[in-house]
């Protein structure tokens, strides 16, 4: 033929470009970048060029979305989630079991501590350690009238194997659930933000006054002196609910983490009109103005980092004799620190080595404003053998490193 | 309050299949196993030389919704890495995994499943050695809630898990590695370590792993070991089974 009477100076070559390569062999791809020959003075990395720990450049964008109450961008790599924050007005009227089980506990509002300064900056709140009990009442209203509804879409075409259109997936659905249940247990958003008030008027002075100031509704006139007069007559006439809703719009690996960087950042955005029940008009009257808007108030900044274990030996899921038992576990990592390494922890795998990955932790943290101490408010490891007791420490390390960028990142936003 | 009750083998036509109660937690799970069988549905997406695990969790009272897509992404990831797929006769089949929570508290929306998780885990080992599908190992779960004073409690009732601070639900394979960890609520490290090591008692005794049988409890340890719970389920529903032999001996 006539191209290779041109080119036979160099002969054809038997290899494969390295992109064919990963394709084909993507166990034995990854293995020799996390491994390379000793002769080759190359360092251990993974092949999309990041530090075993090393998480993906992350960035934050919030406030893009002009019709919701909060919104955010989030890009992790390139996983891209969108977040939207719409408030809702539900009515204690329309909630079936209100009048029988909270229309009048008459010792509600004299629990309620002063409520935070609008101008306050939502990641710098006070923590909550020392009011354990007034949380559990204040988060009950939340969990028992699903207060927070969140729901996160992959039928975008985020990734080929996601068909726009198509009902949500298992693992959609699944995220959408997971989200749901680290706003419960992280108790983030404050129920009192979302309480509406009615102010019944009792006729006395310091009522007149009280709206001469320029407070808000809510601020109970327990800090002014009056709690015992003024507490009888308030009445919680509606709550705020907050539809969040996350797209994934490009997936690759790891959508959990984004979704819930997301939510973090398009909650701290939020900001919920002022609003009070007009007695006159018996419905919820809304302010306009910008400026009497208050962000909500946060409880701390839970964030959340995911890891993926890579083994060495591809046979180790199923090869059923091989699979040693903990005590020869502990040997094997002694053997690691020497010499030759058999399992890598991958921080924020991407969708190539999610795919290899069959051992998952996540792991979310906070760092309590105070004293500095470290809160765990979830840890979940699943799918494998490898991480035990030892290298879970290493990784709640890790996962306070990325709480500071995190936290880093979304007060630049 | 007793340990766990567990029968094997309650449906005649499943596979294999199981019933678990457990009285602490008020849990009770009927589970079933059908495997191998051959799945409908295009098999060239899916890994051709594995078997395909499905599970599918039905709650008691309620249609299922997302809190059970969730758990059975959970079950599946930790059952995945136990059956051995790749055995013969398991490539390109399935293996189809059916939990109906017969009995329990009610689930919320969004609230937790850890309290049933174990029991949920419980009845499919216990399907699955019915069903005599080839597996690596077995495991055994708890669930332990950390109270607001640091308090561990094993088991707890759906008061307690509701009261908690902090709930964890812990899985050991029979050869003592974590399987399995959900943990929710506000904990830091140490209370997670003090409850490690609870779990690992719990379902293992508290004697060195590897020696054989005899097992020195502590005292906060008063029942059974959980890892001896499944052996003993499956060697007395044996001895039932292979009476007959033993009476002709």
């Amino acid at each position: 033929m006539a191209s290779s009477a041109t080119a036979p100076t160099a002969p054809p070559a038997l290899s494969l470009p390295p992109s064919q390569f990963a394709r084909l062999q993507p166990h034995a791809y990854l293995l020799a970048h996390l491994s390379p020959p000793a002769s080759s003075q190359q360092p251990s990395i993974r092949a999309n060029g990041r530090a075993p720990s090393q998480f993906r450049i992350t960035s934050a964008n919030t406030g893009s979305l002009t019709h919701t109450n909060g919104s955010a961008v989030v890009r992790l790599g390139d996983t891209t989630a969108v977040c939207g924050i719409k408030a809702e007005i539900l009515h204690t009227e329309d909630i079936a079991s209100w009048s029988v089980s909270h229309a009048s506990s008459p010792s509600a509002p004299n629990k309620r501590r002063k409520l935070t300064n609008p101008t306050e900056k939502p990641g710098e709140d006070r923590q909550d350690g020392s009011s354990q009990a007034e949380d559990d009442d204040d988060n009950s209203y939340i969990e028992d009238f699903s207060l927070l509804v969140p729901n996160l879409s992959l039928s975008t075409g985020c990734a080929p194997g996601f068909i726009p259109g198509a009902p949500p997936s298992a693992h959609a659905q699944s995220l959408s659930h997971q989200i749901l249940s680290l706003l419960h247990s992280s108790r983030l958003v404050r129920s009192e933000d979302l309480q509406i008030w009615y102010q019944r008027p009792n006729l006395g002075p310091e009522e007149l006054e009280r709206h001469n100031e320029d407070e808000q509704m809510d601020v109970d006139s327990a800090q002014d002196g009056s709690g015992g007069v003024a507490s009888e007559v308030r009445e919680i006439k509606a709550f705020w609910v907050l539809y969040i809703d996350i797209m994934i719009i490009s997936l690759a690996g790891n959508p959990f983490d984004v979704a819930w960087t997301a939510v973090l950042a398009a909650l701290r955005d939020t900001k919920l009109p002022r609003a009070w029940w007009d007695a006159d008009n018996e419905a919820v009257v809304c302010s306009d103005l910008v400026s009497e808007a208050r962000k909500l108030s946060l409880r701390g900044l839970p964030v959340s980092s995911s890891f993926g274990v890579f083994e060495a030996d591809a046979a180790s899921g199923w090869r059923a004799v091989i699979v040693p038992d903990a005590e020869e576990e502990r040997k094997i990592a002694e053997s690691d620190r020497k010499g030759i390494q058999r399992r890598w922890v991958l921080a924020d795998p991407d969708g190539y080595e999610e795919g290899l990955a069959q051992e998952r932790v996540c792991l979310v943290v906070d760092k309590v404003q105070q004293n500095g101490k470290i809160v765990i408010v979830k840890l979940e490891k699943n799918g494998g053998f490898a991480v035990d007791r030892k290298q879970m420490k290493e990784l709640v390390e890790t996962s306070v490193r990325r709480w500071q960028d995190i936290n880093q990142i979304l007060k630049e936003c | 309050m007793g340990g766990p009750i567990a029968s094997l083998h309650p449906l005649s036509r499943a596979d294999g299949s199981a019933s678990y109660k457990c009285p602490a937690t008020g849990s009770n799970v009927l589970g079933s196993v059908n495997a191998p069988i051959e799945l409908p549905g295009r098999r060239d997406a899916l890994k051709p030389e594995d078997a395909t695990i499905e599970v599918f969790v039905k709650p008691g009272t309620a249609p299922g919704g997302v809190g059970e897509r969730h758990i059975e992404g959970i079950l599946r990831g930790a059952l995945g890495r136990i059956i051995l797929g790749r055995e013969k006769g398991y490539p390109r089949r399935g293996v189809v995994i059916t939990l109906a929570v017969v009995g329990c508290d009610n689930i919320a929306r969004g609230s937790s499943y850890l309290p049933i998780l174990p029991a949920l885990l419980h009845t499919s080992i216990l399907a699955l050695l019915s069903a005599s599908v080839p597996l690596s190992m077995t495991f055994s779960a708890t669930v332990l809630a950390v109270d607001s004073s640091g308090e561990i409690v094993c088991e707890p009732s759906s008061t307690d898990a509701a009261a908690a601070a902090s709930l964890h639900v812990l899985a050991f394979t029979s050869q003592g590695h974590l399987l399995l960890n959900e943990s929710e609520g506000r904990f830091d490290f140490d209370t997670w370590e003090r409850v490690y090591e609870r779990a690992l008692a719990i379902c293992h005794g508290t004697s060195a792993l590897g020696s054989d049988g005899d097992v020195a409890m502590s005292e906060n340890v008063d029942a059974q070991p959980l890892e001896g719970f499944v052996r003993d389920t499956v060697e007395d529903h044996i001895h039932r089974e292979y009476a007959w032999k033993i009476d002709a001996a």
